[in-house]
């Protein structure tokens, strides 16, 4: 009965035999190793984002005098809503590390060079995505931190004279957060980020599968010997099918990432979910040595250094942009970092600089 | 000017002015609704404040604080940080104004002694009527 169904629609839509061609046809270079599964983990990390949020949307009530109570009845009453919101947490935490990882092993292995700059730019666009749904997100549930967290990250655009205090009313929808900044980063979060991300991942798929999986830059290549004049697909000279040999790796990582995603939350639940983040938001208290998210310490200790504000915001502006537009700074046709010792100082420097901040704005 | 090129410029013209007419409702869509004020004149009682303490107020939308320092008097300032944001809190001790978000320091007359909050906290109108402090 099964086999009649399928045959009658691959009759109809030949569906099984382009899958099979196209995965047959697509070729892998044979060094791959498994930091060129990342970018497909932050695409399941993704899904399972959508499937949680939308479970939680059931039980969610976007409305400042309900939010907390509502997350509160999901941790406590809703038969496995823990589950379901922990998902949540550790995977969007999770997420960043992945993208941060898979931006951090492209740049090592010069993947964004001609004729990836546009996949590297969307990728870094998709980071900065990620970050907006975590910093929406995380003023849902009405506590402390996301009151805090969210006053701090709105008035940012207010060290822009002329059109800063525009934006930042514009997004608080008001002088203050209050509920109307809730609905609007509800919207945001739901509705306004999904199909952004859609769309950049749908330009970042495409980008590599049309162009081609990059040869890792330790290994011998013919990928760079003609010239990239006009468009053509990579050659590898030493590779093999996208299926089942890469899929392969891909399911042992896509595994790995499902057992870190639940060790996290049976062993260490409360690594993402600081006292601040338990307790109702009060817009007229502060908390004590209240600090954002693990990912936006290294900017927060930045700003708490830099004495002035114009000056903290733009700096971190630049460097952002610089990051997004770094393939068409670097048009040196040397892929390997190890031969290219300036940019390799560079590099470790940024990147003990960051993990320092990061460490200093935890403890400080 | 070739007919087609005519026709090109003038649908762009149409396209944005289209456009363009779409663009204004939905900036005032999006623009924040006009803030009610609470309240335009706050009175506290005098005792409420002994010397060297600080009394926690919201004065209109925005949370404030009125402080008795000593020899000196009341004087009430925004709790509104200058530089992100987040409220001040008063150290008695070390008779400061502390932020504790990004570790901004001000003085009991609200000028910034350190850290990177780039203006004075604002400071609130004040008198004092026989037995009460009036603000605003």
């Amino acid at each position: 009965m099964w086999e009649k169904i399928k045959k009658g629609i691959e009759v109809r839509t030949g569906l099984g035999e382009l899958i099979k061609k196209k995965q047959h046809e697509y070729q892998v270079p044979k060094d791959t190793n498994i930091f060129y599964t990342l970018g497909i983990i932050a695409l399941v990390a993704y899904m399972i984002q959508a499937v949680t949020g939308y479970f939680l949307l059931i039980y969610y009530i976007p409305h400042s005098d309900h939010a907390f109570r509502s997350i509160q009845d999901i941790m406590n009453t809703v038969p496995f809503g823990w589950l379901i919101r922990m998902v949540h947490i550790v995977v969007s935490s999770l997420m960043v590390i992945i993208i941060l990882l898979h931006l951090i092993s492209l740049f090592i292995m010069g993947s964004y060079k001609k004729p990836r700059e546009l996949t590297w730019l969307a990728g870094g666009c998709l980071l900065l995505v990620v970050l907006m749904f975590c910093l929406s997100g995380y003023l849902l549930p009405w506590s402390q931190r996301s009151y805090w967290a969210t006053t701090i990250a709105t008035n940012m655009p207010t060290a822009f004279p002329v059109i800063g205090d525009f934006i930042a009313k514009g997004l608080r929808g008001g002088d203050y957060i209050s509920g109307i900044t809730l609905t609007r980063f509800f919207a945001i979060h739901v509705a306004f980020l999904p199909p952004l991300f859609l769309l950049l991942i749908g330009l970042h798929v495409f980008l590599v599968t049309r162009i081609g999986l990059s040869t890792p830059a330790f290994s011998k290549s013919a990928e760079d010997e003609k010239p990239w004049t006009e468009y053509r697909p990579v050659s590898h000279t030493n590779s093999y099918p996208f299926y089942p040999h890469f899929v392969l790796k891909e399911a042992f990582m896509i595994t790995a990432f499902l057992a870190v995603t639940f060790f996290l939350i049976s062993f260490m639940p409360t690594l993402f979910i600081p006292e601040a983040a338990n307790t109702p938001a009060d817009p007229f208290k502060t908390p004590a040595h209240i600090k954002p998210e693990w990912y936006f310490l290294a900017p927060y200790q930045m700003l708490k250094l830099i004495p002035n504000k114009f000056f903290g915001i733009t700096l971190q502006l630049i460097l952002v942009v610089i990051l997004l537009l770094w393939p068409f700074f670097d048009t040196k046709k040397e892929r390997n970092i190890l031969k290219r010792p300036v940019l390799l100082s560079v590099f470790l420097l940024l990147l003990a600089m960051w993990i320092i901040l990061t460490v200093w704005g935890r403890i400080s | 000017m070739k007919r087609r090129s005519f026709l090109s410029l003038s649908l762009a013209i149409l396209g944005s002015t289209a456009l363009a007419t779409l663009v204004y409702p939905l900036v005032r869509f999006l623009a924040p609704p006009e803030a009610k004020t609470l309240a335009d004149k706050l009175s506290i009682k005098k005792d409420d404040i002994l010397p060297g303490e600080a009394k926690k107020i919201q004065f209109g939308n925005t949370p404030a604080i009125v402080i008795n320092i000593y020899g000196k008097g009341y004087i009430a300032l925004s709790q509104v940080c200058t530089h992100l944001g987040c409220l001040v809190e008063y150290d008695k001790e070390k008779k400061q104004l502390v932020c504790p978000c990004h570790a901004g320091v001000f003085n009991l007359e609200g000028h910034v002694v350190s850290g990177p909050p780039p203006k004075p906290l604002p400071t609130l109108p004040l008198k004092v009527e026989g037995e009460h402090i009036i603000i605003g």
